[in-house]
């Protein structure tokens, strides 16, 4: 009786684990089947891309379709997260989930990502990428740029005029005169990026070397509460916090909205938010100024964002994905959809450029006569801005009585806790 | 011979759930424990290396981390407290002979329908336009304003939308424990000239132990795991000060790549939620009482 009992259950263990055993059986089966018969026939390969820039993702699925039109490689694209993009790559690489094609913002991240990035040195495209301009890891090209971008203020020419804004006297003055008049004279939003992020490079890009900067930063050489550019800088911060309303209550659709209908004067942003301003019907001109810190006239603009490709891969599934960013950049269409569908200003030479909008012919302006500054942002430690910046930038947002160098004093806190 | 036909079902029904919970719940656990003991960054290329109990003591002296248990235990404390007694209230209500009970009973768990996320997202568009505006209007505005962006209320915030969301699936539990008292008894209590109170005070609460058990368990537990709503709604801002124990955790891993010393994190959180929930199940199960 008893014998027979647990001969039965144990039957019936058998049974299951036979069942559950044959199941992935088949499914392993049948998909390495697939997987034979893709390498076959190009026509059923799929790329998959997953990239972190908001702004462009309609656009490049309507890319990704005309490419399978005409190849019949079907491209997914898949919805992009936001400020907790490089966090989402990192989930979905690790479980094997990964993308064909994925962005990454720097050579920091292109560090962290060292083994997973595939070699584009020997692509067609990869002499024609402005100098200096490539994203490489240990000599080898790993991402290609979207185009380069600048950011400033980004000003209504109605209201505001250049010289109004050209050293920290001015910027204030004019400040407290919207003030006056009921208009926010500078709107920031609440996103890490555009709270701290973007505006917090200045300084930095101001030093005569800003790597070598960073660097001592990172090992208790130098602070920036005793360094004079982030002093200046804390005061700026400190007049836009005493002159415009808070921009914790605002995200980025309302600070680009709130500019286009005339609320406010200024925004700091960069060339991208013109794709949102014209979807507005706007009745004034726009202008990309430089944020007058020191006094200077440059503007900030860099790559914000790189192509790359995973190599771990299969080989078709990397291959496929090679050729997809080699017809972006080589074809017509490709060319077309980067500078009149993304809207950006292109960092590879064999693009034409025509017809920018006003904001991204600033920046190529900017960046064709040498007044720029870089971008600083590209060296700091991974995630430091929303991690730590914005943090600290919001409690000084919301402490009224926190002066700008106590608000510097915390950033060094923040950059300290970063690199630890 | 009915007995080893039963034992054969019973083996069919439970070895599919014993098998997933294996495979998503124990093994994964096993291995969490495992990293623990490393410094790794999350990246399957890159080294793991062993630390021993460096990350544990780590998190001792780590101020963000501490402060956020504290944060927790607070919006925890505050959380029990307003969901249970927004709860029974409405269960005693909607229990009395009121004329609109089952319209308003609806109405009360409906929230626990909507998923936290949106429900975030939508408590932060009430909080930005529609408090902004009352204050504007009444001229309250020192208790009508964004609460999102205060560093104190913001916690407030949490534990209102929190109830709002809780507060109807404990009531059903409480409208059930109700709904079991035997009525004998009551009337009983009614002929002696019991009053009210009287008779809630000493034949419904006692009686309600057993919902009162199962309830405080849930919103407990799921006070201390809040994460969802604490992402939607202020995600850990303003300056931090919203930052719950499982999001501190999550930003730990994902956010500084710290994937062996979150994890110990994550081991410490579980000892302190399963030590809290069964302490509260053991003093309340004590204090129940059969009829």
């Amino acid at each position: 009786m008893k014998f027979q009992k647990r001969t039965r259950s144990s039957l019936f263990i058998i049974a299951l684990l036979l069942l559950l055993a044959a199941c992935s059986d088949s499914d392993e089966g049948s998909t390495g089947k697939e997987s034979n018969g893709d390498s076959d026939k190009a026509s059923t390969q799929k790329i998959t891309i997953f990239q972190s820039k908001v702004e462009i993702s309609d656009q490049l699925e309507a890319l990704a379709e005309e490419y399978t039109s005409e190849t019949g490689v079907e491209v997914e694209v898949w919805g992009t997260t936001g400020d907790d993009y490089f966090e989402q790559l990192q989930i979905r690489l690790n479980s094997d989930q990964g993308p064909s094609i994925f962005s990454l913002q720097n050579v920091m991240e292109a560090e962290k990502m060292k083994s997973y990035v595939a070699d584009l040195s020997s692509e067609g495209y990869a002499k024609d990428i402005a100098p200096g301009m490539e994203l490489k890891v240990d000599d080898k090209i790993v991402g290609v740029p979207y185009g380069v971008e600048g950011f400033g203020l980004v000003y209504n020419k109605d209201l505001v005029k250049p010289e109004d804004i050209a050293d920290y006297d001015s910027f204030v003055s004019t400040l407290e005169k919207f003030k006056a008049d009921g208009i926010t004279g500078l709107g920031l939003s609440k996103e890490a990026y555009f709270l701290i992020g973007h505006i917090s490079n200045y300084p930095f890009s101001l030093q005569s070397d800003h790597y070598e900067f960073i660097d001592k930063l990172t090992s208790g050489d130098v602070t920036m509460a005793e360094t004079k550019e982030f002093q200046e800088f804390g005061k700026f911060m400190e007049a836009i916090k005493v002159n415009t309303p808070s921009p914790l209550d605002v995200t980025y659709d309302k600070e680009v909205g709130d500019f286009a209908a005339g609320k406010s004067a200024m925004i700091h942003q960069g060339n991208w938010a013109y794709g949102m301003l014209s979807d507005f019907d706007i009745d004034f001109e726009v202008g990309m100024l430089p944020f007058p810190l020191m006094g200077t006239d440059k503007l900030a603009v860099g790559v914000g964002n790189n192509w790359a490709v995973n190599g771990k891969k299969d080989e078709a599934e990397t291959k496929a994905a090679k050729d997809f960013l080699n017809w972006m950049f080589t074809s017509e269409t490709g060319h077309r959809y980067i500078v009149e569908e993304f809207g950006f200003v292109p960092a590879l030479t064999n693009i034409e450029a025509n017809d920018l909008d006003s904001l991204s012919q600033d920046v190529l302006n900017a960046s064709n006569s040498g007044q720029t500054i870089p971008w600083a942002q590209n060296y700091y430690p991974a995630n430091i801005v929303p991690n730590d910046f914005a943090p600290k930038a919001e409690e000084f947002f919301l402490t009224k009585d926190m002066t700008g160098q106590e608000f510097i004093e915390n950033l060094d806190d923040a950059w300290k806790n970063a690199v630890k | 011979m009915q007995n080893k036909h039963n034992k054969g079902w019973y083996l069919l029904f439970t070895a599919p759930l014993i098998i997933i919970f294996l495979t998503v719940v124990v093994i994964p656990f096993v291995i969490g424990i495992y990293y623990s003991f490393f410094s790794w960054d999350g990246i399957a290329a890159n080294p793991k290396v062993f630390v021993g109990f460096d990350n544990f003591i780590k998190l001792f002296s780590d101020t963000r981390f501490l402060e956020s248990t504290w944060k927790t235990t607070f919006f925890t404390i505050l959380a029990v407290i307003s969901v249970n007694v927004v709860g029974l209230v409405f269960a005693l209500l909607v229990t009395s002979k009121l004329r609109t009970s089952n319209i308003a009973r609806t109405m009360v768990f409906m929230p626990y329908l909507i998923g936290g996320l949106i429900l975030g997202y939508i408590w932060q568009f009430i909080f930005l336009d529609v408090f902004t505006l009352i204050g504007e209007v009444t001229g309250f505005e020192k208790v009508f304003f964004n609460w999102l962006i205060d560093m104190d209320f913001a916690l407030y915030a949490l534990v209102f939308v929190f109830t709002w969301q809780m507060a109807g699936y404990i009531m059903i539990i409480y409208i059930a424990g109700i709904q079991s008292i035997p009525n004998e008894v009551m009337e009983a209590s009614m002929i002696d000239g019991a009053s009210w109170w009287q008779r809630l005070k000493n034949i419904t609460f006692p009686l309600l132990m057993p919902a009162f058990t199962i309830s405080l368990f849930l919103t407990l537990s799921s006070a201390f795991k809040i994460y969802d709503v604490n992402l939607s709604l202020t995600g850990g801002g303003p300056a931090n000060s919203t930052e719950m124990f499982a999001m501190n955790i999550y930003n730990e891993i994902f956010g500084y790549g710290n994937y062996g010393y979150g994890q110990a994190k994550a081991i410490i959180f579980f000892f302190i939620v399963a030590g809290i929930t069964l302490t509260q199940v053991y003093i309340t199960k004590k204090r129940e009482v059969e009829l």
